[in-house]
């Protein structure tokens, strides 16, 4: 054995000599390929390509019934379309047709719609259509996807969007999935086809929400061949009407994913309609032309924050969300600014506001902490009252989110203006606190035992629960922490065992609805109602926005409903996280926004 | 030698099957369907999943084609593993596995190979000079090296080898995502380019991490069998020093080398999940806990019941080592 080590050494070298010899060529080769030197860009083949990173291991399937998480949407969107989307330039957000001709007609009585599709609209090409040619899409594609939402064999996570709002949706489900066959040719009482292009929807009761969730990719049009042919892997293989297409090939599971343009797509153009501010940005001058503009997508998936910045860094991505770690490198923190070396280098920085509502919930069953009483009331309040958020803020996320008053993000109507309102017993006031201690019949925390603290194992859990701690016991309340996988924390808060608990909500559209109803008696957990929340007076109100349409009055009654939970103080918070991207200079139409997904088709690359 | 060998098969199959009912068992403590399906979902639903997936079903106390159990030994015994991944709709359980030990393999295969090789050449070196200052030198480094932190390797070698490197020599040496498959190459391309641009900065950050662990426990058993007293009369007897390590010495301390080599040959397979999800490399270590941090239940149980199955061959063909290395061991 005497050659031992000369044979460890020689095959490092030999890795090394391949290594510096291979890669070394073919990297340059590739970097132009790929990125024309710096990036993304411009392939070598004249191919308009967007890179782009995703944070995450990538979505698991793109059917859209199946696909519950931001990057399933942040894919199958691109894939697949719905019947309407959001304006992409215009703020507060609005919608618009997308596979309609005009938005649906509504009866005066607010319950039936009548949807009329867009002419010429086709199907991907795909293998599961006659002679491989994507099919016009006609109303019986819209019935039959959303059929498949109650379809209990489908793996449908979102039962909840039509549930109580297409007549007789529940009644089909429940007959349906009870029966032998699933038949989704049986009527379902509220919708009706009038003609190929043409059909209706008749609501059980008047909803505010049912024109938003035609906006969520859950409820996206798929042709049944699709479905029927790739049975459990339609996931895999998404056929749809989207301005880019999706071969198997080009999902290298856990690794990237590359959308192509669909040389079919029907007829759309880059919007007129903006805001003021977008014509210094130069969002207006692809204005009236038609889209996509980019021949591919490409997204990377990168799980861990350290290669996706490096990778940026190296010029291999067009546009990247701002790792918190990375954030002093790319920002002034004082000013919000990019710094000066990154602008050089052509880059742009953008912040945008998440629909978040993140906060400390109360179980309003629990004997100690529930209960409507002014003795649980004032614990509560007084709880809420001696958090710091501004210091989980700045310790946690650079003092980069929003801190405010209520459960409606900014950004929606509700919100209270300059997110503070009287109604609240939002942090940091320890005197009003002891007060509200002492009134409770706990001067100090005496008598009060030992509360029981839920949260999920996340990076920042441990010492973030030790500074909720530390700012509790300012008032002499102790906590006892428990740190739980997020699905154990799921299953106690739903089972009414979380005294106390730190949750978070996104909202699934930018309508306060969905996030009061989070405090809508009928939700109790394990619907989402997880403070089991009572309050007749708010339901009542809950039960009136719900079949208003947008208006000042319907405004007017959000804030009440706001003020109504900020006294009864179910929860403590509240706080929505700002998320920063980095763009580079070459990537044109760029208006970054998370509340939707399909905008990569108005993007451009020099 | 195969009388031994069937023998010694017979006896793990109570074993396995025990480790089988373990690992069921304890995956059942809490209700996968309940940690799979998250949030706001209904008793319905849970209800349908439950049966959809055969939970519902009795755990030993029926027919073995009717209890979870029985189904679940059978699928192991005769390797079917087309039950479909429930966190990822559409995928087996084996076209998982398949895609994912390759890239896990292309990892930790040349990784123990080096670190082996490597650990081995630099503790015969040090027991060779036991108690001057070369070893002494090579004993602190190999503390030092296994005291710092896997990550920390792992973002140093990343910032200086795929970010500094190409900044300075404008050549992209090493890529840290990307990873291609050789089905989706030639081999010789695989081996020439893709190999050593996706994998050898991993490889190398695995070897040097490892070599801190290896060379210490290496170097104890080499400087233990230098001591002995057939080392003494081979020195008696006129033996070259290179003869007295190489023939004498490395052959007496196979057995221990064999023994830490072959306990590592399970994990070959299970990978790196450090490694694979900085480097985006998409091999079972990173799988496997994203199966565990999603409640992937039939990925979990059916990868389970495959390590443990390869744990049990194994250790059966390192007591076949023995005896092939060691004359004095008799398989009976």
């Amino acid at each position: 054995m005497p050659q031992l080590r000369p044979l460890a050494v020689n095959l490092l070298f030999l890795s090394l000599l391949m290594c510096a010899a291979g890669c070394g060529e073919k990297s340059q080769s590739d970097k132009a390929t790929m990125s024309g030197g710096t990036g993304g860009g411009e392939s070598a083949a004249g191919e308009k390509v967007l890179r782009i990173p995703m944070a995450s291991d990538g979505p698991k399937s793109l059917d859209p019934v199946k696909g519950s998480t931001v990057y399933e949407n942040r894919c199958a969107s691109q894939v697949l379309e719905t019947l309407l989307q959001y304006k992409y330039l215009k703020r507060p957000f609005e919608l618009e047709p997308l596979l309609l001709e005009e938005m649906p007609q509504v009866s005066d009585d607010g319950l039936t719609f009548t949807f009329k599709l867009k002419q010429g609209v086709r199907f991907h090409d795909d293998a599961c259509f006659p002679d491989g040619q994507g099919r016009e899409l006609v109303a019986a594609d819209v019935l039959y996807s959303w059929k498949r939402i109650a379809d209990s064999s489908q793996g449908s996570k979102v039962g909840w969007i039509f549930e109580d709002t297409i007549k007789g949706f529940s009644d089909y489900r429940d007959e349906q999935n009870a029966a032998d066959k699933f038949d989704y040719d049986a009527d379902l009482a509220g919708l009706k086809i009038v003609n190929d292009h043409e059909f209706q929807v008749i609501l059980e009761q008047p909803a505010s929400r049912f024109l938003w969730t035609l906006a969520m990719f859950q409820t996206a049009v798929v042709p049944r061949e699709a479905v029927e042919k790739y049975g459990s892997r339609f996931g895999l293989h998404p056929v749809g009407t989207g301005p880019f297409t999706l071969a198997e090939s080009d999902w290298r599971q856990g690794q990237s994913i590359k959308f192509r343009k669909n040389p079919n797509y029907h007829e759309m153009l880059y919007p007129s309609e903006h805001m003021p501010e977008d014509v210094d940005e130069g969002l207006t001058e692809a204005a009236g032309k038609r889209i996509p503009f980019l021949d591919a997508v490409e997204i990377t998936f990168e799980p861990k924050s350290e290669p996706m910045w490096l990778n940026f860094r190296n010029g291999k991505y067009d546009f990247t969300t701002v790792p918190a770690e990375n954030f002093d490198e790319a920002f002034n923190r004082r000013t919000k600014k990019v710094r000066r070396n990154m602008t050089e280098q052509g880059i742009r920085g953008y912040p945008v506001v998440l629909l978040d509502f993140i906060f400390r919930g109360f179980n309003m069953e629990d004997p100690l902490l529930g209960g409507y009483t002014e003795k649980t009331k004032k614990l509560r309040q007084a709880i809420s009252l001696a958090l710091d958020w501004d210091e989980t803020n700045e310790a946690f996320y650079n003092g980069l989110n929003t801190i405010y008053d209520g459960p409606i993000p900014p950004g929606m109507a509700g919100h209270p203006e300059g997110g503070n309102t009287d109604a609240s017993y939002r942090g940091l006031n320890l005197e009003r606190a002891k007060k509200l201690m002492a009134e409770a019949g706990y001067p100090g925390g005496e008598g009060l035992p030992t509360l029981d603290y839920y949260s999920g194992r996340g990076a920042n859990s441990q010492p973030q629960s030790e500074m909720l701690q530390q700012q509790l016991s300012r008032i002499g309340v102790q906590i006892n922490v428990h740190l739980l996988d997020f699905s154990t924390l799921i299953q106690t808060v739903d089972n009414k065992k979380a005294q106390f608990f730190s949750f978070a909500w996104g909202s699934d559209y930018p309508d306060a609805e969905n996030n009061l109803a989070l405090f809508y008696g009928p939700n109790e957990a394990p619907k989402p109602n997880h403070f089991n929340y009572k309050n007749e007076e708010y339901d009542n109100l809950y039960r009136q926005i719900f079949s208003m349409q947008a208006s000042d009055e319907r405004t007017s009654i959000m804030e009440q409903m706001r003020d109504i939970v900020l006294e009864d103080c179910p929860y403590a918070g509240s706080m929505a996280r700002t998320r920063f991207y980095l763009v580079r200079d070459r990537l044109k139409n760029f208006k970054p926004i998370e509340t939707f997904d399909n905008w990569y088709k108005y993007l451009d690359v020099e | 030698m195969w009388a031994y060998l069937i023998r010694r098969l017979v006896y793990n199959i109570p074993v396995f099957i025990g480790i089988l009912l373990l690992v069921m068992l304890a995956l059942r403590v809490r209700d996968p369907v309940y940690a799979f399906l998250g949030k706001n979902v209904s008793e319905e639903t849970i209800e349908a999943r439950r049966e959809e997936f055969g939970l519902n079903r009795p755990l030993l106390l029926a027919r073995p084609s009717e209890s979870q159990f029985g189904r679940f030994v059978t699928q192991v015994f005769t390797l079917d593993f087309t039950e479909e991944s429930w966190d990822y709709p559409g995928q087996t359980v084996g076209e998982i596995m398949g895609r994912c030990v390759g890239p896990s393999l292309a990892l930790s295969i040349p990784a123990l190979v080096l670190t082996t090789l490597i650990s081995v050449s630099i503790s015969l070196f040090s027991a060779w000079f036991r108690g001057r200052w070369i070893d002494q030198a090579l004993v602190i480094s190999a503390v030092i090296g296994m005291s710092i932190s896997f990550l920390v390797y792992i973002i140093f070698g990343q910032y200086f080898g795929a970010f500094l490197l190409p900044e300075l020599t404008g050549y992209e040496t090493f890529a840290i995502n990307g990873y291609v498959h050789p089905s989706e190459t030639t081999w010789s391309e695989y081996f020439t380019y893709y190999w050593p641009h996706h994998c050898l900065l991993p490889v190398l950050i695995s070897v040097i991490v490892g070599m801190g662990y290896d060379t210490r426990f290496y170097r104890a058993v080499m400087v233990e069998e230098s001591g002995r007293d057939y080392i003494t009369t081979a020195r008696a007897k006129g033996a070259s020093q290179l003869r007295v390590m190489f023939v004498h010495m490395l052959k007496n301390a196979m057995i221990p080398i064999i023994t830490r080599v072959a306990i590592t040959i399970p994990f070959l397979i299970t990978g790196s999940f450090l490694l694979e999800t900085y480097f985006s490399i998409p091999g079972m270590g990173r799988q496997l806990i994203l199966a565990v941090e999603h409640a992937d239940f039939p990925i979990v149980q059916a990868f389970t019941a495959v390590f443990a199955g390869l744990y049990i061959v194994v250790n059966l063909l390192t007591d076949v080592l023995y005896a092939l290395v060691d004359p004095r061991v008799r398989l009976s």
